[in-house]
């Protein structure tokens, strides 16, 4: 290496515009969360409106976790100053454990598994009560919420350790554990996906349902990430680290995910239409028979894969501020349409019903994930300033 | 021990070990890289030619004896109307995927290690997919006709059944072939230049001259290589989802418990990257040895394709495991009982072969001292190999043995002609690859100078 790139303390610590952002959002998420439950108390809609809230938000933290599960495994050197940014949106998972008291309290609306009379009546449910039972299934959200915890905060502590003593070691470290990290992750993503989603329709299944849910996990990850950073950008921070270079890659991963999703998508979907056995093709008629439902299904296709596809081709889309920032924000919404079409069938299969509880439960939950991520954001700099490969991630240029 | 040494820093934390030992310049490369082409063969090549032609000719009789008397010549049977024809032909088609994936998608995530072995995986990748194309071409029941098969307009009005999966095999299968062989031949025409211009006999100069396309090296055709190259990488990608995905409809689209799953084709694939990079390291740990290629092809190439297998392997595992849950959590007998009847059932040993070659052997790969270690790299290719066939195996023959009619159960065994039309794959793909290894450069010399230290003025990490 011929010379050093050096980083300036302004650029990597965050702009005091943002210093009252945590308070912002926890405000607005806590009294979105107030009015939602004294809104909907009690009823199905709002535990159906908070789950898909819940999963959105949650399936995006876990896309962080696996950023920096991924970063690590695959020794990359370009991510170095975005990883920070998807440490901090792992480090809101811990967070997730008290969100998910509501639907833990709403089992009874959500699932219709947990109705002793309903599962009396149908041999299929009693087949599989050692699986979905309510004791088991709390000790399996126990171990998944154990594992995201675990990992999200040693490998968050590990890498704020490394910021101080500049230890090479601490990357060795994390490069030798993600490897067991992903296999957990796996593992937990793969059944939290079958408890939370696909036991809504507990007759259906699908052995891929768990990489679907991982795949839009991915693509919501990307979006944020470049959101978040364009933002910071945007206030004047970051300015000479994060290059477009930076946004060109997260771009084409971007890019990558949405085919990506879409190929599992598509393969769930044409193996269980042509297959054409009654049993798994209700769960699609569910999202087909109903024209309003119909249309959603086609927007859903269209909007998280053929325009995104279009759209994101082209190299000067991912390196102009504006169109990048359509694109992320325009997956960031589908990413919403895909776990409302994952959970709401359940509740509205006679017709798509939107209910103003969808919106404010996102918001809630969403407002104190942002007060959290924020809140971190404020205690550590923007990128890891003691990180080995921070020169060569400085120095990153698209071949 | 000076291997020791080699291998404690293949992964620094800090900037990045060069990938080429031993410090070459880039005509050390073109010399050692071009002297196998240059050589007088030696005898064991002559040997191992001569064998792999018996195979083959082996493989010639057999179709011959197929055609003259008919698919009774084989062990299907109904129930087992599919047996190692397609196991063949899948476990081929799975051993085609490490070329394109080193190739295409290892060039896109800019893994520069890739230059070693991608030139040897592309060409194996071509060899393979011819040995698993002969498979449905002789299996078609009427092989004079297999044009049938494409959209040919013709005076019968024929047009072939696009709703049928093997029609997509046709094509997925095609495709994949045609753009890894133009991929392949992209990045030969530097090597091949290279080989022209050092040619010492006028039939060596005019041959690879042709192919060598009238490459001078300029900076202009070396941008236009640049971009063709990168844009093949871009189309190649997908292929190599889409080809054993397609090849995993075959089985999935049907209604038969074993078959119908929707995570097959994702599974498919990490099977088929899985089985294709086994192949690699066995074929490179005797390349390098022979073609005293030892410090191009070191154990950087070794650990990082291993930790691919590791990762595969993984996926492989991970997607058995999911099977067998969906299977009791979906409530379907007959569903449970396939998979109960794979592992308890009378083709248990082969699922056992599979469990074992495909998930345990390869966790020998989460220690780094196996991933640099040359007799457990190659011993534990084989046994993938072996498990990737019998996964193929357990796929289709325990899925049909035992059908919805229990009045026609039956065990499947295979007859002398089945062993004859594997053997005699292996007869093709190995006569390839050994004139492949005598008559082409079998080391992308152009890539792999590329990321020697020296090509980077600025020294800029990798």
């Amino acid at each position: 290496m011929e010379h050093e790139i050096s980083v300036s303390p302004e650029e990597i610590s965050l702009p005091e515009s943002w210093n009252k952002l945590p308070m912002i959002a926890g405000g607005v998420g806590l009294i979105s969360l107030i009015a939602s439950y004294m809104m909907g108390h009690g009823s199905q809609q709002f535990s159906f409106s908070y789950l898909t809230g819940f999963m959105y938000w949650l399936t995006l933290a876990l896309g962080g976790l696996f950023f920096v599960l991924l970063h690590y495994l695959a020794r990359s050197g370009w991510s170095v100053v975005v990883r920070r940014q998807a440490e901090h949106v792992m480090g809101t998972l811990p967070v997730f454990v008290l969100l998910f008291i509501p639907v833990a309290l709403g089992m009874h609306d959500l699932y219709h598994w947990t109705h002793a009379d309903a599962v009396a009546h149908d041999p299929l449910l009693q087949h599989k009560a050692p699986y979905l039972n309510e004791t088991f299934f709390f000790i399996r959200a126990a171990f998944f919420f154990a594992v995201w915890t675990m990992l999200s905060m040693y490998f968050r502590s590990q890498s704020a350790q490394q910021d101080k003593s500049g230890d090479p070691d601490i990357t060795q470290r994390l490069q030798t554990r993600s490897a067991p990290g992903m296999v957990l992750f796996a593992v937990t993503i793969m059944f939290a996906s079958f408890d939370w989603l696909m036991s809504l329709e507990p007759h259906w299944f699908s052995t891929i349902f768990g990489v679907y849910i991982f795949a839009g996990c991915v693509v919501s990850i990307f979006a944020f990430l470049i959101l978040l950073v364009l933002q910071l950008k945007g206030s004047g921070a970051l300015t000479h680290i994060v290059t477009w270079e930076h946004f060109h890659d997260l771009g084409k991963l971007l890019f990558g995910f949405v085919v990506f999703w879409a190929y599992i998508g598509f393969s769930q979907f044409m193996l269980i239409w042509y297959a054409n056995i009654p049993e798994e093709t209700f769960w699609f008629d569910m999202r087909w028979d109903d024209p309003t439902w119909r249309w959603t299904s086609i927007f859903l296709a269209a909007g998280h894969f053929v325009v995104p596809f279009f759209f994101l081709i082209t190299q000067w889309v991912k390196r102009q501020r504006l169109t990048l920032t359509l694109a992320a924000l325009w997956m960031l919404f589908m990413h919403y349409v895909d776990i409302y079409w994952l959970v709401m069938p359940t509740l509205h299969h006679e017709a798509f019903q939107l209910s103003v509880l969808d919106f404010t439960c996102w918001l809630g939950i969403g407002g104190l994930f942002l007060a959290v991520l924020f809140s971190l954001m404020q205690r550590s700099t923007l990128i890891p300033v003691k990180d080995p490969r921070l020169q060569e991630s400085l120095a990153f240029e698209n071949p | 021990m000076a291997h020791a040494a080699v291998v404690a820093d293949i992964d620094p934390v800090a900037g990045r070990a060069p990938l080429i030992e031993g410090d070459p310049s880039f005509h050390d490369i073109t010399e050692v890289v071009s002297a196998p082409m240059e050589w007088k063969p030696p005898l064991g090549w002559y040997i191992f030619l001569g064998v792999s032609l018996c195979f083959l000719g082996l493989f010639g009789f057999s179709i011959g004896w197929l055609f003259w008397e008919g698919t009774g010549i084989w062990g299907n049977n109904i129930p087992v109307a599919w047996a190692w024809p397609i196991v063949n032909f899948v476990f081929w088609v799975g051993i085609g995927h490490a070329g394109t994936l080193i190739s295409a998608v290892l060039f896109l995530f800019r893994q520069k290690w890739r230059t070693s072995i991608n030139r040897t995986a592309e060409a194996m990748t071509i060899f393979a997919v011819m040995c698993a194309l002969v498979f449905p071409g002789i299996h078609i029941g009427r092989p004079w006709l297999p044009y049938w098969m494409f959209p040919i307009p013709n005076q019968m009005d024929m047009w072939p059944q696009f709703r049928s999966p093997l029609m997509w095999d046709v094509f997925a299968v095609s495709i994949y072939g045609t753009v890894s062989l133009l991929f392949w031949y992209i990045g030969l025409v530097p090597d091949l230049a290279t080989a022209r211009d050092r040619a010492t006999t006028r039939t060596r100069q005019v041959i690879y001259g042709i192919f060598a396309l009238g490459w001078r090296g300029s900076f202009r055709q070396w941008l236009h290589y640049e971009k063709a190259y990168l844009l093949l990488a871009g189309l190649a990608t997908p292929l190599v989802l889409s080809v054993h995905s397609v090849v995993s409809f075959d089985f999935a689209t049907a209604q038969l418990p074993g078959w119908h799953t929707t995570i097959f084709p994702p599974y498919f694939v990490a099977g088929a990257i899985f089985s294709g990079l086994a192949m690699v390291i066995t074929l490179m740990v005797i390349c390098r040895v022979i073609f005293k290629l030892e410090h191009v092809i070191n154990m950087l190439h070794f650990d990082r394709m291993a930790r691919l297998i590791l990762l595969t392997g993984s996926l492989v595992g991970l997607a058995y495991s999911l099977e067998f849950f969906i299977a009791w959590y979906s409530g379907t007998e007959v569903e449970l009982f396939a998979f109960l009847n794979r592992a308890r059932g009378p083709f248990a040993w082969a699922y056992w072969i599979m469990v074992t070659c495909n998930v345990v052997v390869p966790q020998v790969f989460w220690f780094k001292k196996a991933r640099t270690h040359i007799p457990t790299l190659f011993i534990a290719s084989i046994f993938i190999n072996i498990g990737m066939w019998f996964e193929r195996f357990v796929i289709v023959v325990t899925s049909l043995h035992r059908d919805f009619l229990p009045s026609s159960w039956d065990y499947f065994t295979p007859t002398f002609w089945d062993f004859a039309f594997f053997a005699g794959s292996f007869g093709l793909f190995f006569t390839m690859f050994t004139l492949f290894v005598r008559f082409m450069p079998m080391v992308a010399m152009a890539e792999v100078k590329s990321v020697l230290p020296q090509a980077h003025v600025h020294n800029r990490p990798e």
